[in-house]
């Protein structure tokens, strides 16, 4: 075979951004690459891989977002994949230059991270970002010092990351980084012999990454296992104390850096204090308040403008559907796309303004510096729970909708404390449940005032929402005892400076959140929508037939358009009945009983499992009330005439109302949501944890509450 | 308390809007990361902000407020101004 020869691509720059968190590090990558940006996964940890292209002269860059870190350290996951990707030992996958933000005002902190990039002999060139934020603070930077003690170019940049940023264009374009020897000797804290072993065995190019990989390689999984023996041996044998030669280097690298500092910063006192706005924002009263009035203007502007996009989703989805089974012939085929493929896609799309929405707010409010303050208010109300203050986000997320709070959950460092805010949040009542819970309190509850102000209705919607709430509590308080984990829980945060929100962040936010959402987890929830179609359409070919052929018979004899519809009406609940999943319904009756229910609710609970919300169009068609769902009165008015045979009382009395409700409070019926869990844990472990702990918990809730009160 | 001006304690109980310099961080696994973000013996801190209840403490260290726990405040030594 004549040997195929591929035109060699001439292969782009890589260059990694990577400063310490909060330094607008993520604003310069979205200024420079727009919405080239590509969001992809590193492998075994939930961090994302953010890579985006800058196109300029003619030139194209690929640029890496590495995650925020202070260090090259690994002790988060974050931190894990900047130290992996910087300490890469395949050539092709190491970028070839670092472009490192600091923050003008934390040069300290900053240049500690800077020179370790030195001393891994990095390409490298430094940011000083905020300059703005720094003058306003009477810090005045002589950039040049700190050119002539680490000898690598330094640009400066506001914090809007707008001015200077040509000039970081130019730096990229002319490849103007540089690689200086070393800043410090590793060889001060570390054995030279064996730092001189461990480069030749991995090929390495100095001491300093020799230090890296046998302070780090043992626990990396990414390494072969051989050479994860070899180091630890190694490190046996020389008797090495590796958490003592860390604090040594750090005490070295910081007291060279203080040097440095002391020659390259004036700092004229700060007159004015900005800890005003902190005086009320964190006080111990007004603080909460705040917090939770910010909350409910949130949650105000999502309902009200979310249902919007929604509604017009829905829509199309709907006339889109009904276009495709009119343009295309009938067949199975159709029906799969039209009544399986469509709405399922549609299921899927119908979330994106809402998690949009809500991680537009968490981007506005991470951005301005407020998040770490509610984080700094939370952490102790949160703590004897087994959460982080960090959990108050996807918590607060999981109201409106558990898809981005679970999300979310990603910045817990913490593992354990991680897997529990993912296992509670779903139980935070988010909007799918609300419809469920109209229809069923307009049921039994009676519009009337007591005392004169609270609306009965009102007071129980709002039960069922702390319902939620202490289930949260209650079940990560019984989480925290069972999970065991070694790591120790802590707390060190960075209250940044106030300042406005970047809308340019917050729209990429939004996008990229959304994009992941429906790429990732859109995938789960389409498979399973067509799975729940088939059982719902399908069932034994006899009875089905026997079904349609008796109707064709009705509509033959029918005179009048109503009646047609009547009959299609009924029709269509019959086959729903003797499908599978109408069969199952009627299998689960025995189990159900207890709670109140019959196997016409057990089939509208399974139906919900792709979607609470879809309660709601089951019981429309169980009880044959027609495609349209919109009329909540006709529905309601239906339920109220269902007639239990055997007892001849009401199905929906207010036991079995109540019983129904609680079991919608607590019940994991949410496909989209176990997909976004199966994403963040990486596995079906603890979806599948997840979802039998809230059946169990919602079946023996809605039992007691079933038997008190019938 | 008898000298409160050459008092030493741990962070953790430094009244706020106090400062005091920083001696010594104890030795645990969080020692280092303590000291990456800037805790180091010789600077000076303020209590910023207390979160009521025994909840984090919130410490003025150069230009930046950091927030720790408690717990990792008692981790660090210091002298009261």
């Amino acid at each position: 075979m004549p040997e195929l020869t591929t035109p060699s691509l001439v292969k782009s720059p890589k260059i990694a951004i990577i400063g310490n968190p909060n330094v607008g590090k993520s604003t310069i990558f979205n200024q420079l690459t727009g919405l080239s940006q590509k969001i992809g996964n590193y492998p075994g940890v939930t961090v994302d891989k953010k890579t985006g292209w800058m196109h300029y002269h003619g030139s194209s860059y690929e640029i890496i977002d590495l995650p925020g870190t202070y260090s090259l350290y690994p002790n988060s996951e974050d931190e894990i994949i900047a130290h992996r990707v910087l300490n890469q030992l395949n050539e092709l996958e190491r970028p070839e230059f670092v472009l490192m933000v600091i923050d003008s005002c934390q040069l300290s902190r900053g240049l500690f991270l800077a020179t370790q990039l030195i001393d891994l002999g990095l390409n490298l060139a430094l940011v000083l970002n905020m300059a703005d934020i720094a003058t306003r603070k009477n810090i005045a930077i002589k950039s040049f010092e700190i050119f002539k003690a680490l000898g690598v170019p330094i640009l400066s940049t506001d914090a809007r990351g707008e001015k200077g940023l040509d000039q970081i264009r130019e730096l990229i374009h002319h490849q103007n980084f540089s690689k200086k020897s070393s800043f410090i000797t590793i060889e001060e804290v570390v054995d030279a012999n064996l730092l001189a072993e461990v480069q030749k065995k991995f090929k390495l190019s100095n001491s300093y990454q020799a230090y890296q990989m046998l302070r780090f390689g043992e626990k990396d999984k990414t390494y072969s296992q051989e050479d994860r023996a070899w180091i630890k041996s190694k490190l046996a044998e020389t008797n090495f104390d590796l958490e003592k030669s860390q604090l040594e280097e750090t005490k070295i690298r910081y007291r060279k850096i203080t040097a440095i500092v002391e020659k390259a910063v004036v700092k004229t006192p700060d007159i004015k204090q900005e800890s005003g706005i902190d005086k009320i924002l964190l006080h111990p009263v007004f603080g909460y308040v705040i917090f939770g009035a910010i909350l409910l203007l949130i949650f105000q502007a999502i309902f009200a403008w979310a249902s919007v996009p929604m509604d017009l989703i829905d829509g199309f989805f709907a006339s889109f559907s009904g276009w495709v089974s009119n343009a295309l012939p009938e067949g199975v085929l159709t029906s799969l796309i039209t009544e399986g493929i469509i709405p399922g896609i549609g299921g899927v799309v119908i979330f994106i303004p809402q998690i949009a929405m809500l991680f537009g707010f968490l981007a506005i409010l991470e951005d301005t510096g407020y998040m770490s303050r509610v984080v700094f208010l939370m952490d102790r109300w949160m703590r004897p729970f087994g959460l982080h203050g960090k959990s108050i986000v996807p918590l607060v997320s999981g109201v409106a909708c558990a898809i981005p709070g679970v999300m979310a959950a990603r910045n817990i460092g913490n593992w354990k404390e991680k897997i529990i805010t993912i296992m509670v949040t779903p139980l935070m009542s988010c909007s799918a449940r609300l419809p469920v819970y109209i229809i069923l309190i307009g049921l039994v509850v009676p519009d009337e005032f007591i005392l004169g102000i609270f609306n009965l209705q009102a007071v129980a919607l709002l039960g069922l929402y702390l319902l939620g709430v202490v289930g949260v509590f209650m079940t990560a308080f019984v989480m925290k005892h069972i999970l065991k984990s070694e790591e120790k829980s802590f707390l060190m945060v960075e209250l940044p400076t106030y300042r406005a929100p970047r809308w340019l962040d917050v729209l990429l936010t939004m996008y990229n959140k959304s994009k992941t959402f429906v790429f990732e987890a859109g995938k789960v929830i389409l498979a399973i929508s067509i799975i729940l179609w088939v059982l719902a359409s399908y069932g034994p070919p006899e009875r089905m037939d026997a079904i349609r052929a008796e109707a064709q018979v009705k509509v033959e004899a029918a005179t009048s358009e109503e009646q047609i519809a009547e009959i299609e009406n009924e029709t269509s609940s019959h086959l729903l009945e003797n499908s599978f999943i109408g069969i199952m319904g009627r299998a689960i009756e025995p189990a159900i009983k207890p709670l109140g229910y019959d196997w016409k609710i057990g089939i509208a609970l399974i139906t919900s499992f792709a979607a609470r919300e879809v309660f709601v169009s089951t019981i429309a068609t169980i009880y044959s009330i027609g495609a349209d769902t919109e009329d909540e009165l006709t529905i309601r008015e239906k339920l109220n005439q269902q007639i239990n045979p055997e007892t001849g009382e009401k199905v929906y009395n207010t036991a079995t109302a109540f019983s129904l409700m609680v079991f919608y409070a607590f019940a994991m019926q949410c496909m989209s949501t176990l997909a976004v869990v199966y994403r963040e844990t990486k596995g079906w472990k603890w979806p599948l944890i997840q979802t039998v702990y809230m059946t169990a918990l919602a079946y023996f809730s809605a039992l007691l509450v079933y038997q008190i009160l019938s | 308390m008898a000298n409160s001006n050459t008092m030493f304690t741990t962070a953790d109980f430094i009244p706020v809007t106090r400062a005091a310099i920083i001696q010594e961080i104890l030795d645990s696994p969080l020692k280092i990361n303590l000291m990456e973000l800037g805790f180091l013996p010789g600077k000076t801190i303020t209590l910023h902000h207390s979160a009521p209840l025994g909840g984090p403490m919130a410490f003025k260290l150069d230009e930046s407020i950091l927030a720790l726990r408690k717990t990792e405040a008692s981790l660090i030594e210091v002298q009261l101004l």
